[in-house]
C-alpha cells in the first residue's frame, strides 16, 4: 500500500506538462460506441427521473395513477405548484435550511479546524487520547444517541429552536472534520509557520494567518462535504425539532411531511410540485457552482 | 404503553395516519416519547366523584351544576372542525344554564397548548384530546389528571331519564374507554367497518355484495372476467385493512370471545379453528389480488377503486371522506357487511365491526367539573349527536342519532349496515394499542399470507410463535380485558 | 510538549505556559461541543442498554446482559445484521465499479493509441452524474417512490413495457427489494466517486500510458495494468466514504419499502430495528443494545478500512 503510494507520489513529482491535443484524434472505433452508449444511458437514468417529477407536477391525479407513467401532460398549469406552495410552505423550509446549515458549518469549520491543528501539530500530554476520542465519533451509529440526545438538549432549553440543531449539527460533523483535516494539516510544510513563529507571531495568529490559508484546499473540501451532509441530514431534526414549531422545520422534515400529506389528501402533483420547487434552487446552485464543487470537493480527497 | 392501557378504540382519521406510521417520518421520536409511558401499574387513583359544582342534584341536573360557572371548552380544530362545538353542544349548553358563560379554545396543538397547563394546575374543564399532537390519556391517568366518567355513564340519559346514557351508546363504548379498568375517555365518533364499493357501478352491471364466502369467491370470478380487479387491499403501508377483515371473519365464526382471547393473549388463540378458516378463506380471496397491490400505498388504492380499476376494498366509514375530493360523478361509495364464512357462524352476515374513537376527557383538578359532565351528557343527547353529525360527516356512538339526517350514500350505508346489525357488533382489538410488536408482526404475517408466500396453517402458527413470546417477554406490560 | 515544526521550542517556560494555553483554548469549545452531544449520549445508551427502560420513568430497572441474550434469538436483528454486511460489501463494490468505468471512459478511453482522452463531452456527463449527490434522501426517496411503483404505473416499468416486458415488482418480490434499495444509492452516489476517480486518473502523467501503448497495451490493459493501481489510494479512500454511506440507508428504506422493512423482512436494516423498538414498541433498553451491537459493527468495519488503507501513514 504504501509503496503504491510512494511511487504514486514519486511519479507525481516527475510529472511532465501533458501534451495535449498535439495530434489529430483517431475515428472512436466499436468501443467508442459502446462506451458512449453507456455514458448515455446513464445520463438518462439521473435525468429521467427528475425530469418526470417536474413533467407530474403538471400532471392530474388520474394521469400520474393512469396506466401511461411516460406521457406528457395533457395541460401545463400551475396549479400544484401553487398549493405546495401555500401548503408546503417549501420557501421557509428552505431558507430555515440555509441559514441552519450555513451557521453549523461555519462553525462545524471554525471549531473542527482549530482542534484538527492543534492536534495535528501540537505534542502535549492526551493529544492521542482526545484525537482517538474524537475519530471514535465516526463509528458511532447517530441513532445509538437519538434518546438520550432528546434528552440532552431538552435540559439544554434547546429542543424546537435552531441553536440546538446547529450545535448538534457542528458536534456531529466534528468526528470526520478533525480526521480529515488533521491528516490535512500534517501534511503542509512547518517552515513558513517556523518563520512566523520566530518573528514573535503568536500560535493564535499563526494558525489564522498563515495555516488556515495554506490549507484552504482541504478546508474548501471538507467545508463543501460538511454542507452536503448537513442539508441532508434527516434524522436529527426530526427529533429536535418537533411538530410544534412546524415554521422552524428544515427542508427535509417538510418534504417528508409533505410526501405524508399528499398519500393522505391523495395529492400527487402537489407533492411533485413541491419536491420539485426542492431541487430547483439545489439545480440552480450547483450549475453555478459545479466547478467549485467537482474540484473543491475532491482536492482534499486526492491529495 | 400504557395510553393504550385502557383506550382500545377505532381509528380516527388522525389516529389512522399514525398508524400507517408515515408521520413517524414527521413526528418523530419526540411525539413518540411524549406519548410513551412506562406502565399503568401503580396508577393513582383519581377521584371518582366530580368535583362539588355547589348547586342540588336533580332528575334534570344530575351532576348539580352551579347556574352561573363558567365553562372552558377546548377543541381540536382539525378534520371535524370546531363547529358542532361552537354551533351546536356550546349553545344547547348555555340555553340549559343562560347565565353560564362558555370560554371556547380551539387548536391544533391540544398539547403544547394544555402540556403547561395541566402542570400548573389551571386546566381547563373539556378538552377533545384529539390530533397528533394529543396528550397521553394513560400519563394523565395514571398522574391522577383525568376524571372517571362512571358518573357520567350512569346519569339519565336526555332523550330518556329512564335510561342511564351508557344503555343509549353503541356496545363497547364505554369499554373502550377504559384505563385500568375504569372509563376515563369518552370516545365520541363511531367507525364503521366493512368492504366498500361503488353503488352505482354494481348496481350497472347487476352485481350485489356477497353474503357468503361461496358468493364471494363468485363474484369475484364474475368480476374479473369483466377486466376489474376483483378485491385489493394497500399493502404497502395499510395492511391492517386486511388484517381487520380476517378477525371479523373469525370473530363472526365463533363469536367476540375470540378477539378478546386474542387481546389477553390466551394460549392457542391463534390456531384455534374458526382463526385457520378465516385466514384460508381469505388467502382464497388474494389470489384475485394482483401481485402489485402490495406496494401500493392506501390512497393509490384507494383512487384505482375510484377509477374502477377496483371493485370491493376494505375500510372504514371515514373512506368516503378521505377520498372526497377524487371521487367522480359516475362513483358512489356503499359499504356490506363481510360475508359469512360457515353456516354454523356464531354471528349473522350483518355482524359488523363498529368501534368508538376521538377522545374526550375531563381534567379531574378542573374548576366546573358538574359542568363539563353535564356538556357530556349534552353531546350523547340524540340532538347533540345529529348536530355533530352534520356539521362534521362522522357518526356518533348514540345510536339512533342519526336517524332522519340527510347522510351522503357512504355515511347512509354504515349507517343502515350498524341499524341492521344491532347488537351483533364485532368488538374492536385492543392488541394493537397493547403489543404493538404482535401488531407489526400481524402486518407482516398478513402480506405474506395474502400475497401467497405462506399457508393459512403458517400464518396461524407464525402469529401464535409471536403471542408467545410478547406472553413471555417480562418487558412488556400485560393489560386484560374482561368485555 | 514540543511545537512539532519548530525544533528549537520549549525553551524558556513563558512561551511554554503561552503554547498549553494556546492548546487549550483551541480544544475547548469543540471539546466540550463533543462531549456534551456526542459522547454523553453515547455513554448514556450504553448504560441504557442493560436496562429494560421504556423512555419515560426516571429509574429505569438495570437488568444487566439480559437485552443482548435476548439479540442472540432474535431473528429479525439477525435480518437486519445481515442486510447491513451485504450493503457493506456490495455497495462500495459496486458502486466503485462502475465510476471507475465511467471515469476510465470519461477520462482516457476515448483516446488512442495511448493518447488519453475522454470522450466528447465528458464534462457534460460529470456534471449531470454529479447532481443527484446535492439532493436531500428523503427527495430521492419520494422521488423513486414513484419510478419503482410495481405495476405498470411505475416510471421504471413504464419504461419496460416499451421493450414489452412485465411490470417488476421492484420493491415487493422479497430477492429483489433490497437490490432495488441499494440501486437508489448508488444512483445517488456514483457521481462523486466519477468525480473522484477522475481527480485520480488526470494526476496519472501522459508518458505512462504512451509508453505501455508503445508496449501494445490495450484499453484493458492501460485500465487494469495501470490506471487501477496508480489510483488505488484514491479507491481507499472512496471505499471508507461508502462504508459510512451505508449506514445511511435508513430513510430510503422507511420511505421505499413494504411495511418498512418489508417484505418479510427482505429489506430491514438496523437503524430501521431500532427506531422500530424505541419508538413504537417503546423498548428503549432493547433498542439501545441493538445500538450497541451496531456500534460495534461498524468500529469493526472502520478498523478494517482503515488497516486497509492505512490513510494515516500516507498522510505522514
Amino acid at each position: 500500500m504504501a509503496d503504491t503510494a510512494t511511487t504514486t507520489e514519486t511519479v507525481r513529482v516527475a510529472r511532465p506538462p501533458r501534451p495535449a491535443g498535439r495530434r489529430p484524434r483517431d475515428t472512436p472505433g466499436v468501443f467508442g460506441a459502446l462506451s458512449h452508449v453507456a455514458l448515455v444511458v446513464w445520463a438518462i437514468l439521473v435525468i429521467g427521473p427528475i425530469l418526470w417529477t417536474f413533467l407530474a407536477s403538471f400532471k392530474t391525479n388520474a394521469e400520474i395513477v393512469g396506466d401511461a407513467p411516460l406521457a406528457l401532460p395533457q395541460a401545463y398549469d400551475w396549479g400544484a405548484w401553487g398549493r405546495a406552495w401555500d401548503k408546503a410552505h417549501i420557501g421557509r423550509y428552505m431558507l430555515n435550511t440555509a441559514l441552519v446549515v450555513g451557521a453549523s458549518t461555519f462553525l462545524t469549520m471554525l471549531f473542527g479546524s482549530m482542534a484538527a491543528y492543534v492536534l495535528a501539530r501540537y505534542r502535549f500530554f492526551g493529544n492521542r487520547a482526545v484525537y482517538y476520542l474524537f475519530v471514535s465519533g465516526l463509528a458511532f451509529p447517530v441513532f445509538l444517541a437519538l434518546v438520550p440526545l432528546f434528552f440532552v438538549v431538552r435540559n439544554l432549553g434547546l429542543i424546537d429552536t435552531h441553536l440546538g440543531v446547529i450545535l448538534v449539527y457542528v458536534a456531529y460533523s466534528l468526528p470526520f472534520t478533525v480526521f480529515f483535516l488533521s491528516a490535512f494539516f500534517r501534511t503542509l510544510p512547518t517552515s513558513v509557520a517556523e518563520a512566523a513563529m520566530m518573528d514573535g507571531a503568536s500560535h493564535t495568529r499563526t494558525f489564522f494567518q498563515i495555516m488556515m490559508p495554506m490549507a484552504r484546499p482541504g478546508l474548501v473540501s471538507i467545508t463543501i462535504f460538511n454542507i452536503i451532509g448537513q442539508w441532508n441530514q434527516y434524522l436529527l431534526p426530526i427529533v429536535l425539532l418537533s411538530g410544534a414549531v412546524e415554521d422552524k422545520w428544515l427542508l427535509t422534515q417538510g418534504i417528508a411531511n409533505i410526501n405524508t400529506n399528499a398519500g393522505y389528501e391523495a395529492d400527487w402533483p402537489g407533492l411533485f410540485a413541491a419536491l420539485s420547487m426542492a431541487i430547483l434552487p439545489m439545480l440552480v446552485v450547483y450549475i453555478i457552482f459545479q466547478r467549485q464543487i467537482q474540484s473543491g470537493l475532491t482536492a482534499g480527497a486526492v491529495k | 404503553m400504557s395510553y393504550a392501557g385502557g383506550t382500545p378504540k377505532d381509528i380516527t382519521r388522525r389516529q389512522m395516519l399514525r398508524r400507517i406510521g408515515l408521520t413517524a417520518l414527521v413526528a418523530g421520536p419526540a411525539g413518540g416519547l411524549l406519548s410513551a409511558c412506562a406502565t399503568s401499574g401503580g396508577a393513582p387513583a383519581a377521584s371518582a366523584a366530580p368535583s362539588a359544582g355547589g348547586a342540588a342534584t336533580s332528575a334534570a341536573n344530575p351532576f348539580g351544576v352551579k347556574a352561573d360557572a363558567p365553562l372552558e371548552v377546548v377543541i381540536f380544530k382539525g378534520g371535524l372542525g370546531d363547529s358542532y362545538a361552537t354551533d351546536v353542544h356550546e349553545p344547547m349548553y348555555t340555553k340549559e344554564f343562560p347565565k353560564a358563560s362558555v370560554k371556547h379554545v380551539a387548536t391544533q396543538q391540544i398539547a403544547q397548548t394544555l402540556q403547561p397547563r395541566f402542570a400548573s394546575g389551571d386546566v381547563p374543564d373539556f378538552i377533545a384530546n384529539s390530533g397528533s399532537d394529543l396528550m397521553d390519556n394513560g400519563a394523565l391517568q395514571s398522574e391522577g389528571q383525568l376524571l372517571d366518567l362512571t358518573a357520567l355513564f350512569d346519569a339519565p340519559s336526555i332523550d330518556d331519564p329512564a335510561k342511564k346514557i351508557r344503555d343509549t351508546l353503541i356496545p363497547g363504548t364505554v369499554e373502550s374507554g377504559q384505563i385500568a379498568g375504569k372509563p376515563y375517555i369518552l370516545n365520541y365518533v363511531s367507525s364503521g367497518y366493512g368492504l366498500w364499493y361503488n353503488g352505482k357501478l354494481f348496481q350497472e352491471k347487476g352485481w350485489t355484495p356477497p353474503k357468503t364466502f361461496d358468493e364471494f369467491t363468485a363474484l369475484c370470478e364474475t368480476i374479473k372476467k369483466a377486466g376489474i380487479t376483483p378485491y385489493a387491499y394497500a399493502g404497502k403501508n395499510a395492511a391492517y385493512y386486511q388484517y381487520w377483515m380476517i378477525l371479523i371473519t373469525a370473530a363472526k365464526i365463533e363469536g367476540n370471545q375470540l378477539l378478546m382471547d386474542v387481546d389477553n393473549l390466551v394460549d392457542g388463540v391463534w390456531t384455534r379453528d374458526a382463526m385457520k378458516k378465516s385466514a384460508a378463506a381469505w388467502a382464497a380471496i388474494g389470489k384475485f389480488m394482483d401481485k402489485s397491490y402490495e406496494g401500493l400505498i392506501h390512497t393509490e388504492v384507494q383512487t384505482r377503486q375510484n377509477q374502477d380499476k377496483v371493485a370491493l376494498y376494505p375500510s372504514g366509514s371515514w373512506l368516503e371522506n378521505e377520498q372526497k375530493s377524487n371521487t367522480p360523478e359516475s362513483f358512489e361509495y356503499a359499504m356490506t357487511p363481510t360475508p359469512s364464512l360457515t353456516p354454523a357462524d356464531k354471528m349473522p352476515f350483518e355482524a359488523i365491526r363498529s368501534a368508538a374513537g376521538e377522545p374526550y376527557i375531563i381534567p379531574a383538578k378542573a374548576k366546573n367539573t358538574a359542568g363539563a359532565l353535564e356538556y357530556a351528557r349534552i353531546m350523547l343527547s340524540k340532538e347533540g349527536a345529529k348536530g355533530f353529525t352534520e356539521k362534521s360527516g362522522s357518526l356518533t356512538v348514540v345510536t339512533g342519532a342519526a336517524d332522519g339526517l340527510p347522510l351522503s350514500p357512504g355515511l347512509k350505508s354504515v349507517n343502515d349496515a350498524l341499524k341492521a346489525a344491532g347488537a351483533n357488533i364485532v368488538t374492536y382489538s385492543s392488541f394493537e394499542n397493547w403489543y404493538k410488536e404482535l401488531e407489526t408482526e400481524l402486518r407482516k404475517q398478513t402480506n405474506s399470507l395474502m400475497f401467497g408466500r405462506i399457508s393459512a396453517d403458517e400464518f396461524c402458527a407464525n402469529m401464535q410463535k409471536k403471542a408467545d413470546s410478547v406472553k413471555s417477554d417480562s418487558s412488556i406490560t400485560k393489560q386484560n380485558r374482561t368485555v | 510538549m514540543r511545537w512539532r515544526g519548530g525544533g528549537g521550542a520549549g525553551g524558556f517556560s513563558g512561551a511554554k505556559a503561552r503554547t498549553y494555553g494556546f492548546v487549550f483554548s483551541f480544544l475547548l469549545v469543540p471539546l466540550v461541543l463533543y462531549v456534551v452531544f456526542v459522547i454523553g449520549p453515547y455513554a448514556q445508551a450504553f448504560y441504557i442498554s442493560l436496562t429494560n427502560w421504556k423512555g419515560i420513568s426516571a429509574t429505569p430497572t438495570f437488568v444487566g446482559m439480559e437485552n443482548f441474550t435476548r439479540l442472540l434469538g432474535d431473528e429479525v436483528f439477525w435480518a437486519a445484521v445481515r442486510h447491513h454486511g451485504l450493503l457493506l460489501l456490495a455497495l462500495p463494490l459496486v458502486t466503485i465499479a462502475v465510476a471507475l468505468f465511467f471515469a476510465f471512459l470519461l477520462n482516457i478511453g476515448g483516446g488512442r493509441r495511448g493518447r488519453t482522452a475522454g470522450v466528447p463531452g465528458s464534462k457534460f456527463y460529470r456534471v449531470v452524474y454529479f447532481f443527484p449527490q446535492v439532493l436531500a434522501v428523503a427527495v430521492v426517496g419520494v422521488l423513486f417512490q414513484a419510478v419503482y411503483r410495481p405495476d405498470g404505473t411505475g416510471v421504471l416499468n413504464g419504461l419496460l413495457a416499451l421493450a414489452g416486458i412485465d411490470p417488476v415488482g421492484w420493491l415487493i418480490e422479497p430477492d429483489l427489494a433490497l437490490w432495488s434499495i441499494m440501486a437508489v444509492l448508488v444512483w445517488q452516489l456514483v457521481g462523486f466517486y466519477v468525480v473522484l476517480f477522475s481527480a485520480g486518473m488526470s494526476a496519472i502523467p501522459q508518458d505512462v500510458f504512451e509508453a505501455a501503448a508503445l508496449d501494445g497495451a490495450g484499453r484493458f490493459r492501460l485500465f487494469f495494468g495501470i490506471t487501477l493501481p496508480l489510483i488505488w489510494d484514491t479507491i481507499q479512500v472512496g471505499w471508507v466514504y461508502l462504508g459510512i454511506a451505508a449506514f445511511d440507508c435508513f430513510a430510503l428504506v422507511q420511505v421505499l419499502s413494504v411495511d418498512r422493512g418489508g417484505p418479510d423482512n427482505a429489506t430491514t436494516v438496523l437503524p430501521l430495528e431500532i427506531w422500530r423498538t424505541a419508538f413504537t414498541f417503546s423498548k428503549f433498553g432493547y433498542a439501545s443494545a441493538m445500538g450497541v451491537a451496531l456500534f460495534f459493527l461498524t468500529i469493526t468495519f472502520a478498523a478494517l478500512s482503515l488497516r486497509v488503507t492505512r490513510r494515516e501513514r500516507i498522510e505522514l
